[in-house]
């Protein structure tokens, strides 16, 4: 494999890669802002600039410049090296690239944050960005200067609604046209340009045109400094107090890699991130899962129901426990759901089996629209895993609509919130003994004699199988909110009240076991990696 | 006239003979803080006892790894809080020794000049409660009238009497303010004189020479290797002062003498404190001799030093910069250091380790009471029960500092 060094680090390519690609995939940073690894390269922030030593016996190409001399008090002419950007040049085999260790390099950054921050408005203490914010980093690693510009700033528009989900402000922005690629190359819709020139430049929306396709929460993300900002998240929290677990998003069945930040001390979800993760999602994820986050709080169920009142978690298991009682096994049914994690499906499945009960239906959320980026029509994250981990054996709600009509199911316990088709919800009416292990209110919660609250995928440790049949985990965030506990809890809660056993009592055996049902050529995700 | 017991037998004179178990502490007002002495006593003799720290346990050492360096200066204050701007200082040493900078001159010398101050404060506190607990009740008025006046010069450069939280990695929180010098010059005139009237008073009178004189006394060996340091250690002849052996910021330069003591009992450690105030007071008058009265205090690196308020308001630069080192902290280099200074009551260690981040990642503080503290059980075995009060305030033990 050919290599270049870089400040005396030697570092291996792919033909065709560039200095800061290797650099990155080998976990060097070169300091940069405008280059993303899922964009192409603009090269305009200029501060990925390195010095490239000529080849041996090779003159180095020299640039002639004036340099204040501070001991004359006047310019004189010097000569220095012409800097590469990093982001452009192609490595070649056997370079020797100097990156901090170059004078001239680190004088050029110096230069180059200085004339960033040049307009930029005093903005820290109200900006969203803070906190994470490149200029912030990049000052304090490579200018470390007080201001020397001594006149009024340029002014620009600030607040600048550019859709239903961005705020722009120009006079934070740097021009990088990170959002401009994103809207162009990863959503094909070219809606984002920049006009004027110079210290006047910024980014508008196309005319007659707002920022409204699918992913117009990735401009945001890839914004380097405070200038796009979420209107979703803007001003609700301050990045310092959260806090990240690794998750996967289930908005749909792509399963994008994702982090869910939260407040610790709230115990509340604030916005979801995307997770680095080159077999599924790469860098990115579209606008819906992004602020799918919010049914963690929206619409939840919080406590135990009897026909529809609350009651304490005792009184509803003692309830469901003596519905389920000797019920009849070819007249009880279970449904599983593709909302739920493959834990909480495998327990109901064991359940069932403890039961006797012969009868498996699932249920999940109705399709929505997909596109070849990345979402997946079907807006369930679990539909293969629930497949999978029932041996391909759960038939679908319709055909349960069917036996209950037939008079076939008496008894039914049912697993998630949502159904396929809403006009099915009738049929649920006849069901007399009917538990649900509900997370948020829907047509199953309603129809429920008894409603047990599950816990959200944010407050629980959980599998899912996307649509490719690629398992992945995703790490609890928050505390189990309300009286809510995990569906698998529930579960082996009136296993206990029934006096029936289930094959495992830890979550780890019942991980076990729902992998060994699913293994349907699911590698586990590879190590994620991302910011 | 003939005894009185003529006609008895000498054993049923005998008292009982089982030995009489006293617990003085933790909440008793002569313990200086929370310290629990259980002893155990035949008539009036300590035959052995048994000296309990931990009676006052904050965690400070565990508390600094949750917020940045600079975060740790409030904790330190309360170690010793009779001279907190040697804690203060002590710190901020040893941050500086990771991150091997050198503050300004005129830092060098505003430290020296507060930390003596703070020195004279606490030698004051202790003599001055060693003569009240002996009934002197004079001295000590007019000694903490004296250390009130120190801590109005406090006051005025920090804006707080005792906790100053004044010192800061890379220099001080704010230069010396105008009247500085005449304000320090005045005090010290008016205390070394309340000084000479406290020897007139205690030196010659009988009481106070008995009760402390060939009491109390350890051996050079035993406190050398008990850890002792500071004037303790001194009054028992053994010349080590932090500020002569290793000199720091600028002791190399100016002139003083380590007084010691001869005999090692609770009056050697009376006078030590006495003698001690007076180098103080040399080493003061050099220091504002020599201290410039314009020029920088802090050092020149924006990664360490905060940014003026006005910067910060209005300019970007300044607002990150106050960003970074109020939500991250100043980072210190990986690594770890073993800084120590002579604090009043010894050497004052600080042993940090750093990970590279903003946030401590162990603070461990060599406390010279703790140390000294340790040898009370020695110095007291074999005493009147009496003598504890004026053995135990010779070795002026501070609470906050034996915190563990």
């Amino acid at each position: 494999m050919p290599s270049f060094k870089l400040d005396d680090k030697e570092i291996a390519f792919e033909p065709g890669d560039t200095i800061i690609r290797a650099a990155h995939r080998a976990g060097v940073d070169v300091p940069h802002y405008c280059w993303h690894p899922g964009l192409s390269v603009a090269a305009n922030c200029r501060m990925c600039l390195v010095e490239v030593m000529p080849p041996p016996g090779r003159p180095a190409m020299m640039l002639d410049v004036l340099a204040w001399d501070d001991l004359h008090q006047t310019y004189v002419p010097q000569k220095k090296p012409k800097l590469q950007p990093a982001c452009q040049q192609a490595a070649a085999d056997g370079m020797v690239i100097k990156s901090q260790t170059s004078e001239h390099a680190v004088k050029a950054r110096s230069a180059v944050q200085e004339l960033l921050l040049l307009n930029h408005p005093v903005d820290c203490p109200i900006c969203d960005q803070a906190g994470e914010c490149r200029l912030q980093d990049y000052w304090l690693e490579h200018q470390a200067s007080k201001k020397r510009m001594k006149d009024e700033p340029v002014h620009k528009p600030k607040g600048v609604v550019f859709g239903p989900t961005i705020v722009y402000d120009a006079e934070r922005c740097i021009m990088c046209t990170r959002c401009v690629r994103v809207s162009a190359e990863l959503a094909k819709d070219p809606v984002l340009s920049m006009r004027e020139r110079g210290n006047l430049n910024e980014i508008t929306v196309a005319p007659g045109r707002q920022l409204d396709h699918a992913y117009t929460l990735m401009t945001e993300y890839v914004c380097p400094v405070g200038a796009l900002t979420s209107s979703d998240f803007r001003f609700k929290a301050r990045v310092w107090f959260l806090r990240s677990a690794r998750s996967t998003c289930v908005g749909c069945a792509t399963g994008c890699s994702s982090f869910t930040d939260f407040d610790p001390r709230s115990q509340k979800v604030y916005r979801y991130r995307p997770r680095e993760n080159a077999a599924v999602n790469k860098y990115w994820m579209c606008d819906d899962g992004m602020l799918d986050y919010q049914r963690i709080h929206q619409g939840r169920v919080l406590e135990a129901r009897i026909k529809g009142e609350g009651v304490s978690d005792g009184v509803a298991l003692e309830k469901a426990a003596e519905l389920l009682k000797g019920a009849a096994p070819q007249k009880t049914a279970v449904v599983l759901s593709a909302e739920h994690s493959n834990e909480d499906n495998q327990a109901l499945l064991d359940f069932a089996k403890a039961l006797g009960a012969l009868q498996i239906y699932y249920t999940g959320r109705p399709q929505g629209q997909g596109d070849d980026i990345l979402r997946s029509a079907d807006k369930n994250p679990n539909t293969a895993g629930v497949l999978a981990v029932s041996g391909g054996k759960a038939k679908p709600f319709t055909d349960l609509v069917g036996a209950i009509k037939d008079g076939k199911v008496s008894v039914l316990v049912a697993l998630g919130s949502a159904i396929g088709n809403p006009n099915d919800a009738g049929a649920l009416k006849d069901v007399k003994a009917f538990v649900a292990l509900s997370t948020h209110d829907g047509p199953i919660a309603d129809h429920a004699a008894v409603v047990l609250p599950a816990s959200s995928w944010a407050e629980a440790d959980g599998t899912f199988v996307n649509r490719t049949g690629l398992r992945q985990e995703s790490d609890r965030a928050i505390n189990p909110q309300g009286q809510s506990r995990p569906a698998y809890r529930w579960v082996q809660e009136l296993a206990k009240l029934l006096s029936l056993s289930l094959p495992w009592k830890k979550v780890s055996e019942l991980r076990a076991a729902s992998a060994a049902e699913a293994p349907a050529a699911t590698p586990s995700a590879p190590p994620p990696g991302g910011e | 006239m003939e005894p009185l017991d003529q006609e008895l037998d000498a054993a049923e004179l005998e008292l009982p003979t089982e030995p009489m178990l006293l617990n003085v502490g933790p909440a008793h007002p002569a313990m200086h803080g929370t310290v629990r002495i259980v002893m155990e006593l035949s008539g009036e003799i300590i035959e052995r006892c048994d000296v309990q720290v931990g009676y006052l346990h904050r965690g400070f050492e565990k508390m600094c790894e949750r917020g940045t360096w600079t975060q740790v200066f409030p904790y330190v204050d309360r170690c010793n809080y009779v001279s907190p701007m040697l804690n203060n200082v002590g710190f901020a040493l040893a941050g500086e020794k990771m991150l091997g900078i050198t503050v300004p001159e005129r830092c060098q010398w505003y430290r020296m000049i507060l930390g003596e101050m703070a020195r004279i404060s606490d030698h004051l506190t202790c003599d001055g409660a060693m003569a009240m607990e002996l009934g002197a009740f004079t001295p000590f008025l007019w000694m903490i009238k004296c250390r009130e006046m120190v801590w109005e010069v406090m006051e005025e450069e920090t804006g707080a009497r005792m906790t100053h939280s004044f010192g800061r990695i890379g220099g001080m929180a704010a230069p010396p303010t105008d009247g500085f010098k005449d304000h320090v010059r005045a005090v010290v005139k008016h205390i070394m004189q309340v000084l000479d009237e406290v020897e007139r008073l205690l030196l010659g009178n009988r009481i106070f020479l008995d009760r402390l004189e060939n009491v109390g006394v350890i051996s050079a060996e035993d406190a050398i290797s008990l850890g002792w340091t500071g004037p303790c250690l001194r009054a028992a002849g053994v010349p080590y002062d932090v500020r002569k052996a290793h000199p720091y910021l600028k002791y190399g330069e100016v002139e003083f003498d380590v007084p010691v003591g001869s005999t090692s009992d609770s009056f050697d450690r009376f006078m030590v404190r006495i003698a001690e105030m007076r180098q103080s007071a040399r080493i003061i008058e050099q220091c504002l001799e020599r201290m410039p009265n314009k020029g920088p205090v802090n050092v020149d690196d924006p990664r360490i030093i905060l940014p003026p308020k006005e910067e910060v308001y209005s300019t970007i630069e300044g607002t990150i910069q106050h960003f970074k080192i109020v939500m991250e902290g100043l980072k210190l280099p990986a690594g770890e250091v073993y800084s120590y200074t002579e604090a009043g009551n010894g050497e004052l260690g600080f042993y940090l380790v750093s990970d590279g981040s903003g946030t401590p990642f162990r603070v461990r503080i060599r406390p010279p009471c703790f140390l000294v503290t340790a040898g009370l059980e020695r110095v007291i075995t074999g005493q009147m029960m009496a003598d504890v009060v004026p053995s135990f305030g010779s070795l002026n033990m501070i609470g906050g500092e034996c915190d563990r």
